[in-house]
């Protein structure tokens, strides 16, 4: 009895990501590009917030949804800096990262055969989080519309059983974020057909050239839209496991259900260190979004010059290069790049539908890396002739 | 001076060797265009100078240099005020900084030098001689923990995972 483990959970292969991070732990001097955090620390402002409350002992639980302050404080934060508006007593849910909101959201409104749209590729907790909630994934290869999901395509795939479509704006892994109209012709679809959308928010901070659009915020949506952000990426704050999860009270106390026996609540101290993060940290985010702007320009021409096509991406810090002219799969192309060139990058096909024939950059890393980084490529390229 | 100049002014601030292929990329303008932006701050002396900063710990003993903040009450003068009397104490090589100030003294000298006794000289044959000088207070400086913004003496590690999702 005790070798039969659950049945879902074995269909699940293990993430792609992982393998290949088992690869380059054992390299020299690797150059990586496979990163998913920010290169900066948490700003200090933040730390010595968490720090202090440490020192007047805070150190408790704290109520299952979260400190009513820091719940405060975040709506707040999301009103005047998104334009979405929650109420911070029943709208809204801390939880343990982005991550563990995708989790609970889809186990709150998933029924087994519930069919939940996931427009590929994406990053790569979806499906498998979908799965283990008992629903069916119907994934959607975005490649022939650059990567934005296509709302004909999304209208073709709506079923009776259709209960989510999950959204990634800007995208983990292309960058790419979903304009306006999209959006507007996703939630209409959405209204009409009566699903949720899941919008994964985490890289709102670092949009680049136009203010970021948050679906929340749209006209009518609110019913319809769950909200997830966190603090990992805008703040630098990926260790600290603060996320949250903002949708109409009936979802939230649903899925603080949940929470409150897996999780019981949010760490406290992250907690505190939001608080300072929403209220007083705009400077840093911007110092850091500024920085990531420059390296993206200058990575993604740089790519573009040493052939390999590459949309320079409206966000996160991600860019999606093409290699299909070099006649690899994606999985060659990084291992032999990883062996030959010393250089980690992720294969596209760990993304889903359509990552096949690209690869996965992060540019979060410094300007001297990234450069030689380049050179490498280069070289790498050079071989192939 | 427009957004693009003071984004140049920024990149270069933070790292005066970042060559101007690399500006222009980061900013998304032709190298041509970065020459000229920093040609033109130059003339206009809004960057004076292009420095280093350095860990004095780091170099061969004693080859590094010993610095110290004096504080400086002066009595100002009759027209000239303050202007006069700084312009002397600006241009003596030991003075890196020169500074008026608000609060309990007039002027806040950074001077360096090779030795304890060529500070210790400076201050009082050169600096305390100066006419409507009225009195100084030298404060030796011990261990720099920042300067210019870049913390010095700590090498911040890299303790990402090399791949995650
Ligand atoms: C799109 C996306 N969502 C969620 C997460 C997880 O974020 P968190 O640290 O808040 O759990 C990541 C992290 O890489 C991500 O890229």
């Amino acid at each position: 009895m005790k070798s039969d483990f659950s049945h879902i959970l074995d269909t699940i292969p293990p993430s792609g990501i992982r393998k290949f991070f088992d690869l380059v732990i054992g390299a020299q001097d690797v150059i990586s590009l496979g990163v998913g955090e920010p290169d900066f620390r948490t700003p200090w402002a933040i730390r010595e917030d968490a720090i202090f409350s440490l020192e007047q002992g805070k150190t408790s639980y704290t109520s299952n949804s979260g400190l009513l302050e820091c719940r405060e404080a975040i709506v707040d934060y999301l009103a005047r800096r998104f334009q979405a508006h929650y109420d911070p007593k029943t709208e809204i849910l801390l939880t343990f990262g982005v991550s563990e909101a995708v989790d609970i959201v889809l186990r709150s409104i998933l029924n087994p055969g519930d069919e939940v749209i996931v427009p590929e590729p994406s990053y790569v907790c979806y499906t498998p989080l979908v799965q283990l909630a008992g629903g069916k994934v119907v994934p959607l290869n975005t490649s022939d519309t650059q990567f934005i999901p296509d709302p004909d395509q999304i209208a073709r795939a709506i079923t009776h059983k259709t209960k989510a479509i999950i959204l990634c704006s800007p995208s983990n892994p292309t960058g790419r974020t979903i304009p306006k109209d999209t959006l507007i012709q996703i939630g209409k679809l959405a209204r009409e057909h009566d699903f949720w959308i899941i919008t994964d928010e985490v890289y709102a901070e670092l949009t680049y050239d136009e203010s970021f659009q948050s679906v929340a915020a749209l006209p009518n949506l609110k019913p319809s839209t769950i909200l997830l952000n966190g603090f990992s990426k805008a703040f630098a704050m990926t260790g600290w496991r603060l996320g949250y999860v903002c949708g109409p009270p009936e979802l939230i106390s649903r899925a603080t259900k949940i929470h409150q026996y897996s999780a019981l609540c949010a760490p406290i101290t992250a907690q505190y260190a939001a608080i300072e993060a929403v209220k007083n940290c705009a400077k840093d985010v911007q110092d850091m979004r500024e920085s990531y702007k420059g390296r993206r320009n200058l990575f993604v021409k740089r790519l573009n010059e040493i052939g390999l096509p590459t949309l320079l991406p409206e966000g996160a810090f991600y860019c999606f290069p093409d290699i299909r002219q070099t006649g690899l799969s994606s999985e060659e192309f990084a291992l032999r790049l990883l062996k030959e060139q010393r250089v980690a990058v992720v294969p596209g096909h760990v993304f889903g539908l359509g990552g096949e024939g690209h690869i996965r950059c992060c540019y979060a890393t410094s300007l001297e890396e990234l450069k030689e980084a380049l050179s490498r490529i280069k070289k790498f390229m050079r071989s192939l002739k | 001076m427009n957004p693009i100049d003071t984004q140049v002014l920024a990149l270069v601030s933070a790292n005066a060797r970042m060559s101007a292929d690399d500006i222009a990329d980061q900013l998304q303008i032709s190298a041509n265009q970065v020459e000229t932006i920093l040609k033109n701050l130059e003339t206009q002396g809004v960057i004076v100078q292009y420095t280093t900063v350095v860990d004095e710990k780091k170099l061969p003993q004693r080859s590094g240099k010993i610095k110290a903040l004096i504080e400086v009450s002066v009595r100002p003068e009759k027209r000239t005020g303050f202007e006069a009397i700084a312009r002397k104490i600006a241009q003596f090589t030991n003075v890196v900084d020169h500074y008026l100030v608000s609060g309990g003294y007039d002027f806040l000298v950074i001077v360096e030098g090779d030795s304890l006794e060529e500070i210790s000289s400076f201050v009082s044959d050169k600096l305390a001689s100066i006419d409507n000088v009225r009195s100084t207070a030298t404060h030796f400086i011990m261990k720099k923990y920042k300067e210019k913004g870049i913390l010095i003496g700590q090498q911040p590690k890299e303790e990402r995972l090399a791949v995650s999702p």
